[in-house]
């Protein structure tokens, strides 16, 4: 084990700000840190490199118990958030820094510089000022000065969070390619979930200073632990659901009953629960009903979702069915979102790839058993 | 035309400088910070500068600022950049009593802290008795200039060093101590550097008021004389006139040093571009 949390708790003032975190990383993973902003992620990360001493619990790095030991002996590696690379050095002295407070010779150092520099695709730029770079130039600098000193950990701290959209995904696949070519294990802490389920070998799920998820991303993601995860990562519906566990076995959802034993769910007692939904599991179609003026009958509107299965979407497998109406049709370029209030109040979004609905139209959402997510409601 | 009307045409024709309000405002206040200065330098011909400056009281008044301020304003920047360092990176209980302290000396009077620092170090007190015993009179002696003009100059370094020391990220510090590097070798290898052109303003600052101290001086060393407290001497004997010598030259030290200080200390933090 290459790090290792155990029980890290810490508190600013009266506020709390880690409760018992625990996590590990293997040698040569890579796994994100993810949870909104404030939920405590930065406190991690300055724990584990030691700028902070935590109120309890115990940080290791290659099973050395390091908690008390100050961040100039722990051979970590940090990127900020902030560009942190110093102006009164060039790029050069900015990677070499971190070497020169070793034992190498001159020669190693300078060497070793320009390896780094030429990972990160940057050895030209040496002797330049790190004004005069781009805001992606200086990330991949001090991607190269926090590796130089090949540390045991590397700690990304929101480390595309500054850049625009279409640098951020170059930086992120960039980042990738250096972590799978040096091998150094790295925590990537962010608050974007697209980052860190496309990076991370592994996730672990933050909030409020509590570990509430880990595991693969896309694990997490089909099928979320609970209802913070299942609204945090990606698009979700949240409708109220009452499970009946009696004879019958049922989820209520929306009106509609749905079988027990089809959805994957841990809940057995009767209680109320909630049930969320991917946009993008749920289909809508115009509604067939008696006092529909059109008559359209049960004609599929859009089957995405079902001919993305290849055309699996058998009449068993959409169990859940619920009417409503269109109350929005958002044009967002890739896809629509289509707002559908049910007639029993709460309101969906379902993503279409054609735009055949529009305002108010009486419309039926369905879904399949499989792709619900039942929590329970515990207060 | 009427007033309304030529505002009107001149609003029309031409657009005024939006800040011209703020300039003539600021303008009022150059022309009395120049015109004194004008005034005085007017009066040179009257009596002989040079001649007066070699005379033995000048020379003395010359050599002792010129002894007392270096050590002062080094004493100042020794003990008050690591307190700046210390103000700007820490939270403790009482810092604002300690901020609070460090900015007294620019609140109470010079004549007032010279007898502040009187009430400790005095010829009758245990601190001045024992000094002058063991033969270093604190009180009129140059010692005695330096504790006036330390007291007096010190905070000006402490203030503007930590305001130098607040603008650095201290992220950039966590990264060298990450790096390898222990909170002093960080201090010296990124937060000194990086905060060097606002403690060299402090410097000079603290220079410029510590060779122009006259009010604790006076106080605590009225004898030997220094520029300042000759030239009150020379005023009044002689008037205005009598002081247009030294006041020269003092202005003259002062200048020299700040532009030297500023021109071989203003580390260039720029790499090329």
């Amino acid at each position: 084990m290459t790090l290792e949390l155990d029980g890290l708790t810490h508190r600013y003032g009266s506020e709390r700000a880690l409760n018992d975190v625990s996590l590990a990383l293997e040698d040569g993973e890579l796994v994100a840190l993810l949870g909104p902003s404030g939920c405590g992620k930065t406190t991690v990360v300055q724990a584990i490199a030691g700028h902070l001493d935590p109120a309890s619990g115990r940080v290791s790095l290659r099973g050395t118990d390091v908690t008390g030991v100050p961040p100039e002996d722990r051979n970590v590696g940090i990127v900020f958030q902030s560009p942190t690379l110093y102006p009164h050095m060039t790029v050069g002295e900015n990677v070499a820094y971190g070497l020169e407070s070793g034992d190498l010779t001159a020669g190693q150092v300078s060497g070793r510089v320009d390896r780094y520099l030429e990972l990160v695709e940057l050895a030209d730029r040496r002797d330049a000022s790190p004004k005069s770079l781009s805001g992606g130039e200086a990330r991949r600098v001090e991607l190269a000065r926090a590796l130089a000193p090949e540390p045991d950990v590397l700690l990304l701290d929101e480390p595309l969070s500054a850049l625009d959209k279409g640098l951020r995904a170059r930086l992120r696949d960039e980042i990738v390619r250096i972590q799978r070519e040096t091998g150094v294990t790295t925590l990537f802490v962010t608050h974007d979930q697209e980052d860190a389920m496309s990076v991370a070998d592994r996730l672990v799920v933050l909030r409020d200073g509590v570990v509430v998820a880990a595991g693969p991303p896309r694990r997490l993601y089909e099928s979320p632990p609970n209802r913070f995860v299942a609204s945090f990562l990606g698009r979700s519906n949240e409708l109220s659901a009452r499970v009946e566990s009696d004879e019958s076995s049922t989820v209520t959802i929306g009106g509609a009953e749905v079988a027990l034993d089809e959805v994957p769910s841990e809940v057995t007692d009767t209680a109320r629960a909630t049930v969320h939904i991917r946009p993008s599991d749920l289909t809508v179609e115009a509604a067939t009903q008696p006092d529909g003026t059109s008559g359209v009958t049960r004609d599929a509107l859009d089957r995405s979702g079902a001919s993305a299965d290849g055309g699996q979407s058998d009449d068993r497998s959409r169990a859940l069915e619920m009417r409503g109406t269109v109350t929005r049709v958002r044009d967002v370029g890739r896809r629509y979102d289509v707002r559908v209030e049910l007639d029993l109040g709460e309101v969906v979004t379902v993503e279409m790839h054609r735009d055949k609905l529009s305002q108010s139209d009486r419309v039926t959402v369905s879904a399949a058993a499989s792709d619900l997510s039942v929590f329970l409601v515990s207060n | 035309m009427s007033l309304v009307d030529a505002t009107r045409s001149v609003t029309n024709s031409r657009r005024l400088p939006p800040l011209l309000a703020f300039g003539l405002l600021g303008g009022i206040l150059l022309v009395y910070f120049a015109l004194p200065f004008v005034a005085f330098l007017g009066r040179t011909g009257s009596v002989p500068v040079v001649e007066t400056l070699l005379q033995a009281g000048s020379r003395t008044a010359i050599r002792n600022s010129l002894l007392t301020a270096p050590v002062a304003t080094a004493i100042a920047t020794v003990l008050g950049v690591p307190l700046a360092y210390v103000l700007a990176r820490e939270t403790f209980p009482g810092k604002r009593l300690i901020e609070a302290l460090v900015v007294l000396p620019l609140v109470v009077p010079p004549v007032v802290g010279g007898a502040m620092l009187l009430s400790v170090v005095g010829r009758f007190t245990p601190i001045g008795a024992a000094a002058a015993r063991v033969g270093v009179p604190v009180t009129d002696s140059l010692l005695g200039v330096v504790l006036a003009q330390t007291f007096v100059a010190a905070p000006f370094v402490v203030i503007t060093a930590r305001a130098g020391f607040g603008a650095v990220d201290e992220r950039l510090e966590q990264a060298s101590r990450s790096l390898g590097y222990g909170p002093i070798a960080t201090f010296r290898r990124v937060s000194l550097p990086l905060a060097s052109r606002a403690i060299v303003a402090g410097v000079v600052l603290t220079f410029a008021r510590a060779i122009g101290e006259f009010g604790a001086t006076m106080m605590v060393a009225y004898n030997p004389r220094t520029m300042p407290t000759r030239i009150w001497v020379d005023f009044i004997a002689g008037g205005i006139d009598a002081i247009v010598p030294l006041a020269l030259a003092l202005l003259a030290v002062t200048l020299v040093v700040v532009v030297t200080v500023q021109r071989f200390a203003g580390v260039p933090t720029v790499v090329d571009r």
